[in-house]
């Protein structure tokens, strides 16, 4: 489903080169849900980007389903991101003036093979897979750390996405919402064979992971298939 | 842009604007309001001066129109013919002749140079609202011989000392004072103040009116010529329309209207006043502009993580930036709203309380077509403004968005 060649990304430091990603190759199949750890600066959230279309790489190539993605425009990456990929951020990155109802909904407005009525019903079967559909009305500020990252969850898999890529979902959590947060993941892994990319840090997270792919120094040490 | 796409710009932006900060909402609603009242109030209260100075003018010196004596000549002469032909014209309300002489006032030891005007206080009714101007005293009668009524400004007052004068007066003239006017014959003439009179106008309120038949004492002679004509016209005609009839009709004076001789006399003031009116306009739509623009632009740094964030689950930037663009329009619309209801409350307040200055008295002159125009220029300004921004941000890369 993915496939990396020899991907690099160096970052220009005034006069310094950081190499953030040095030469990865990683094989990605469908349904995995897929770990990616390391040390702090290690490349993680690098190659999470890279792989989620929100940075370029300096070098090598990304393939998502066979498609050269490095090749795309701005607007077909856009694209690529609304109807292929669905993310999750270390801080939730809620739009704070929408409801918990209106979040989750947000992606799905935008798809032009979505009907309003598909959307509404997409996010209510979501909210009470999630548990929050008493709290579809509620704004951000008005949930828990756990409650956020759920809507943020939510709001990621509401367009059924090929693949779910997750930056330190629990990065913010205490570890009772962190092991919510990742049973639904493996829910949505296995209920709805979602392929999940996730960062993570924590080393008891490892036991929720079909694969872990370790890094250092930009460097893969380890796992990637 | 798809209409799903303007949809939910339109969305983000309502809600946005709704459920964001509100006292921000209100301040920028507040700025806009505030800035096209600026740009209205000055350039409105420029024309207002306009045309109340216009307005004075036809009042009180020229009417509608004015006939003065054929080139190389000195007065309108046969005055009872010219009047009584002018008088039956169509359109002519009334025609009234006015006659001038220079001449030195004398009260208590005050001296004040002056001209004294000459009126048919009956006639001049029909055609000026001199004698509605009273403040103290009387209007003046046909057959008053040896009385006079006088501006506030020539009356004076008794408690502002001579060398403190901005205006040189007599110094406190009362009605029933008696005063002494040394006409530029030679001759003196002793007159009571039957009246005080005060029109707003500096140079009326600057005036001594006598009779006609007071004058025709002082020249000596009965006065059937005029130095110049005042000619009301009836409602329902123009003032072109009674100069046409009037030469038709074959009168060999100068026939003017008042818009002519406005142009002639005010008219460069007049442009001028519109001049620092359209300045004022444009510094104002400036600051619009740049206060938006700083306003947005604040916004959207503000909020360049969440931008960054909406463009990595797949919204395009130009909903983004149309988000933005249609939130500035919401804030514009209601701003120019909140403007278009002060500038009203403004003109209502001044057209009770008109700002009075010892020149004219000015209450802000406010055209549909003014609103309209500022309203529609300080839209279009403030969205480009306020898209400026917007699109800069909703182009810049994800990471760095986000990275804010």
């Amino acid at each position: 489903m993915i496939e990396i060649e020899e991907l690099r990304k160096i970052y220009q430091m005034g006069a310094v080169e950081v190499k953030a990603l040095d030469g990865v190759n990683l094989n990605i199949d469908k349904g995995e849900f897929i770990g990616i750890m390391g040390p702090s600066g290690s490349g993680k959230s690098t190659l999470l980007h890279l792989l989620g279309l929100l940075d370029d790489p300096t070098s090598g190539s990304i393939r998502i389903e066979g498609i050269d993605v490095s090749r795309l425009t701005d607007w077909e990456r856009t694209m690529f991101r609304l109807y292929k990929l669905g993310y999750v951020f270390q801080d939730y990155a809620l739009v704070p003036e929408l409801t918990v109802k209106e979040n989750i909904c947000l992606p799905a407005m935008l798809r032009t093979d979505r009907t309003p009525k598909d959307y509404v019903e997409a996010t209510r079967d979501i909210l009470h897979q999630i548990g929050l559909w008493d709290r579809r009305d509620h704004l951000q500020s008005e949930l828990s750390g756990g409650q956020q990252q759920r809507v943020a969850i939510a709001r990621a898999v509401v367009n059924t996405p090929d693949i779910l890529f997750a930056d330190e979902p629990c990065a913010n959590l205490d570890t009772e919402n962190s092991r919510l947060v990742l049973d639904l993941f493996r829910e949505i892994n296995e209920k709805m064979q979602q392929t999940i990319v996730m960062v993570s840090h924590e080393d008891w997270h490892k036991e929720y992971f079909d694969r872990i792919i370790r890094l250092r120094d930009g460097k893969m040490v380890n796992g990637g298939g | 842009m798809a209409k799903k796409e303007l949809k939910v710009a339109l969305f983000l932006a309502w809600r946005s604007l709704v459920r964001g900060n509100r006292s921000s909402v209100l301040l920028n609603v507040l700025i806009i309001s505030m800035v096209f009242t600026n740009m209205m109030f000055f350039p409105a209260l420029m024309s207002g001066i306009g045309v109340d100075i216009k307005e004075q003018i036809v009042a009180y010196q020229t009417s509608n129109i004015l006939i003065e004596p054929a080139k190389g000549e000195r007065y309108v002469t046969d005055l009872d013919a010219t009047l009584s032909l002018v008088n039956g014209m169509p359109g002519v309300e009334r025609a009234t002749p006015h006659y001038q002489e220079g001449g030195l006032l004398k009260f208590r030891g005050r001296l004040l140079g002056s001209t004294i005007y000459a009126i048919q206080p009956r006639e001049e009714k029909y055609v000026s609202p001199l004698y509605t101007t009273m403040i103290a005293g009387s209007y003046l009668g046909d057959g008053d011989i040896g009385e006079a009524i006088i501006g506030e400004m020539v009356a004076g007052s008794p408690n502002i000392p001579e060398e403190e004068e901005f205006n040189p007066s007599l110094g406190g003239v009362r009605v029933g004072d008696s005063i002494l006017v040394e006409y530029s014959s030679g001759l003196q003439k002793e007159y009571r103040v039957k009246g005080i009179f005060r029109t707003g106008n500096y140079d009326m309120d600057n005036r001594v009116f006598v009779s006609w038949a007071d004058m025709e004492e002082v020249v000596g002679e009965p006065l059937n010529y005029a130095p110049y004509i005042t000619v009301k016209v009836k409602p329902g005609y123009t003032e072109s329309f009674v100069q046409n009839e009037l030469l038709q009709y074959g009168l060999r004076e100068k026939v003017e209207t008042t818009e002519e001789l406005l142009n002639k006399g005010i008219g460069r003031a007049l442009a001028s006043f519109s001049i620092i009116g359209l300045i004022s306009m444009l510094v104002s739509l400036v600051i619009a502009v740049v206060v938006i623009f700083i306003v947005i632009m604040i916004k959207t740094l503000n909020n360049r993580k969440q931008i960054g964030i909406l463009k990595a689950i797949g919204v395009e930037k130009s909903v983004i930036m149309h988000s933005y663009g249609f939130q500035v329009i919401i804030l514009s619309i209601a701003g120019i709203l909140v403007g278009f209801l002060f500038t009203g409350l403004i003109v209502v307040y001044m057209t009770y309380y008109p700002m009075v200055t010892p020149e004219f008295s000015a209450t802000p002159y406010v055209t549909p077509f003014d609103l309209a125009f500022n309203g529609v220029v300080l839209f279009v300004a403030s969205v480009i403004a306020g898209y400026l921004p917007a699109w800069k941000v909703a182009r810049e890369n994800i990471q760095h968005a986000i990275r804010g």
